[in-house]
This record gives C-alpha cells, structure tokens and sequence, in this order.
C-alpha cells in the first residue's frame, strides 16, 4: 500500500479495520500520528453534528400515529365502533366526551386539540417565516395578529393532511385548522363537546376550523383568523 | 380463544385499548388479528423509541430546518407504520427508515408548492451548546454545513449515523468506491480548512 492510498483509505473510515492501514501505521510513527489526527476530526465531526432533539417527539409520534389510526378505524367500522372507538380515545387522552354524531373531521378537530399540550413548543413562539413556509401548502399566508403561535404542525383530520396552529389564548389554548375544502366532507359550521368549542368557515377555498374552550375568545380567535389569514387560488 | 385484554396502561395506544378494552365479545375479530395488531403496535413503539432522534437528527442535517425536519420525520414514521409488515430484519430497521425518510424528503419537491425557508438563516446544529472553547466545532460546523450535499450526505451517514460504506452505497444509489471517494475528499476538504482556518469556501469537484 503506498502512501497515497494509505492516506485515502483513511480519510474514507478513520475507523477502517484494513489489515494494511494496521500494519502500516504500527511501522511507521508519523503514519500513526496521521491515523490519530483524523480520528481526532472525526470525533469533532461527530460533536459539531449533534443537534437538539425536540422534548416528546416520541411521544408526539405515538400519539399522531394511534389518531391516525384510530380515525382511519372509525371510518371502515359500523356505528357500534364508532362509538366504542370514541368512548375509548376519550378515556385515554383525558378529555370530555365527544358526541358521537359528529362529523368525522370535527371529531378528529377536537381529537387533535385534546393533545395540544403535548405539541406546543417548550422554546416559546415560532416566527412568523416558520409558520408561513407552511401555510405556503395551502397557497395561504398570514400577518401578525393571531397571537403567539406555539405549534405548527401537519396532521390528519379524516385523512386529510391539515396545518394545526396552537396558540395561546386567554384563558387556554386555541387551536386553528387549515385544510382544502377540496375532498373533504361537510363540516358543521359550529360544534362542540362538553369542553371545546368548534366552528367552520371558508377563506377562498381553503377550509378553516377553529377551537377553544371559551365562546366568547373563540368568536374573537376566528375574527382574527379571519383578518390575517388569506389564500390564493 | 376468546378475546382478552391485552393491558391496562395508558402506556397502551388508543387503538389497542379500544380494541381490547371496550369491543364486545360477539363483535369481536379474530384473536390472532388482534395479537397481530399487537405485535405490530409493539414493533412501531420499539422502532419509535430506538430511532426516532437518529432519524431526526438525520433529517436536520438532510433537510436544514427543525420544522420541515420534524414534519418528515412525521411523515416518516406514518409511512413506517403503513409498510411495517416489509420490514423483515430488525438489524436494518435504521437503515430502512432513512431510506423512507430521503424518499418522503423528495416527495416535498414533486409537489406544485413546498414548503421550504432561506436556509442561509437557518443553521441546523445545537446553539446552546456553543461556549468560547466551542468556536472550533462552531467553525467545523460551518464547514460542515457548507460541503456540497453529495459530500455532506455520505459524511453524515458515516459518523451520525454509523452506516458501513455499503450501506451509504445502497442509501444512495452509487457504487461503493465512489462513496469511499466522496467521504476522502469531505474529510480532506474539512482537514484543510480547519487547518489554514480559511475562508469557509467548499465546492464539489466531482
């Protein structure tokens, strides 16, 4: 092995096992100090790739995965399913009951919302670029007046992929789906359970379903949505 | 074999529980698809644990934005569960996540709008953990960050995520030698510049 090659092997895998970079390196000092030097690199490599991962991201994706699932479920299933499935997700994410009748992208609305404490972030509010390269998705855009956004992220409500924005309200968290109005069912333009409070508009030909837990902060939340939100065709 | 209650813990997901804990006997499925759907919820929850920050971090470094990389990641591992039962062996379980992954990450670009920020803002590493004796691994991990991506990629393979040559050849679609070659001069090009402490300039010379 020539000293070129050597050189090379090593820059590829300064953890090579090659019997020759071995042999060589144990025969010649400056070949080892080499042979140190790039284990040293790549340990700063390895150091300068660490990167934060976010609190419960586990947790998040167990939970996205068992509503998907969960929804997708109660959809294939007759009523009685249905309604177990409900009381059950119910006793498990610790929320008020749902009423059964409901149609399936509210019910998954509220589903979602009962885990917004899960979701938000811990660093405090995103920026406004953050949430806007999104909502570019759904050809939308937003100024400031919303609030502080403490979550955006993409779920499913009855199978269709949605923005789900979490932000801090008055008295609790809001919660604001952007989703197409194209393939998806009707939704009831208000509904509620025995906590939250929904209600359904239309901004161009995007469908927005907002929640919360108060009447009156939830008329106000979807006034805002309302005054930043806007979408192109 | 009547249908049993499989656990009690709200460890247990929703569909388990409200397959287990609540369908009457009568209209019940089958108990082996339900112990399938079991062992199934088990394997995901395991995949979950073992590899969702590796996967993240991947993403991070693949994508260079925290919100894009963990809206993948989401995808990602939806995706996982959908295809589970093609996952065969569990030493490769890693590696095939990656693959669904990169494969979720092109799907962003064959849409008509995408959603994407100026990563020239965005720098994907950890800030908190930089203090005065971390200027080095700063300036690393600009250089880092600035190695054409046909470079980066592999490197990052390598190191974060302890992928053999042949594995980043498969990940890829390239031929071992090439990745042997492109992982030299991602190294030779990082030596160099940590160095002659350079201007951080790092171009793609094939």
């Amino acid at each position: 092995m020539d000293e070129l090659t050597f050189r090379r092997t090593l820059y590829a895998d300064p953890h090579t096992k090659n019997v020759d970079v071995m042999m060589q390196a144990r025969q010649d000092p400056k070949k080892l100090a080499f042979w140190g030097e790039l284990k040293t690199l790549d340990n700063d490599i390895a150091l300068a790739l660490r990167v934060d991962v976010p609190e419960n991201l586990a947790q998040k994706l167990l939970l996205r995965q068992s509503i998907n699932i969960e929804s997708k479920e109660r959809a294939r299933k007759p009523w009685y399913w249905a309604m177990a499935a409900t009381v059950a997700l119910a006793a498990v994410l610790s929320f008020a009951l749902i009423t059964p009748s409901m149609d399936s992208l509210s019910y998954d609305a509220l589903v979602h919302v009962s885990h917004s404490d899960i979701e938000v972030n811990k660093h405090g509010p995103l920026d406004m670029q953050t949430v806007n390269a999104k909502l570019a998705n759904y050809n939308g855009t937003m100024t400031d007046g919303l609030g502080d956004i403490l979550s955006a992220n993409f779920c499913y409500l009855d199978e269709i992929k949605s923005l789900h924005l979490i932000v801090k309200g008055r008295q609790g968290l809001m919660s604001l789906f952007v989703l197409p109005k194209e393939g998806t069912a009707p939704v009831d333009k208000s509904f509620s359970n025995k906590k939250y409070i929904g209600l359904s508009f239309l901004l161009e030909s995007t469908r927005v379903i907002v929640v919360g837990e108060n009447e009156s902060e939830i008329q106000s939340f979807s006034q805002r949505a309302k005054n930043t939100l806007s979408f192109s065709a | 074999m009547g249908c049993r209650q499989f656990c009690s813990t709200l460890d247990c997901t929703a569909h388990l529980t409200i397959n287990n804990l609540l369908m009457p006997r009568n209209i019940c499925e089958d108990d082996s698809v339900l112990s399938n759907m079991k062992t199934k919820q088990l394997k995901y929850e395991a995949l979950v644990k073992a590899y969702h920050a590796d996967v993240f971090r991947y993403a991070v470094w693949l994508i260079k934005d925290r919100a894009i990389a963990e809206d993948v990641v989401q995808e990602t591992f939806l995706r996982a569960w959908k295809s589970l039962d093609s996952l065969q062996d569990d030493a490769a379980a890693k590696a095939w996540l990656i693959t669904i992954l990169r494969r979720e990450n092109a799907r962003r670009f064959e849409r008509k709008t995408f959603d994407t920020v100026d990563i020239d803002d965005v720098s994907v590493a950890d800030q908190k953990q930089e203090s005065g004796s971390m200027v080095e691994k700063r300036d690393l991990r600009v250089a880092i960050e600035k190695l054409s991506d046909e470079y980066r990629e592999p490197l990052v393979m390598q190191v974060m995520m302890g992928f053999s040559g042949d594995e980043i050849a498969e990940q890829l679609g390239l031929n071992k030698n090439t990745v042997m070659t492109r992982l030299f001069r991602a190294r030779s090009q990082l030596k160099e510049l940590m160095t002659t402490n350079s201007p951080v300039e790092v171009k793609a010379s094939g």
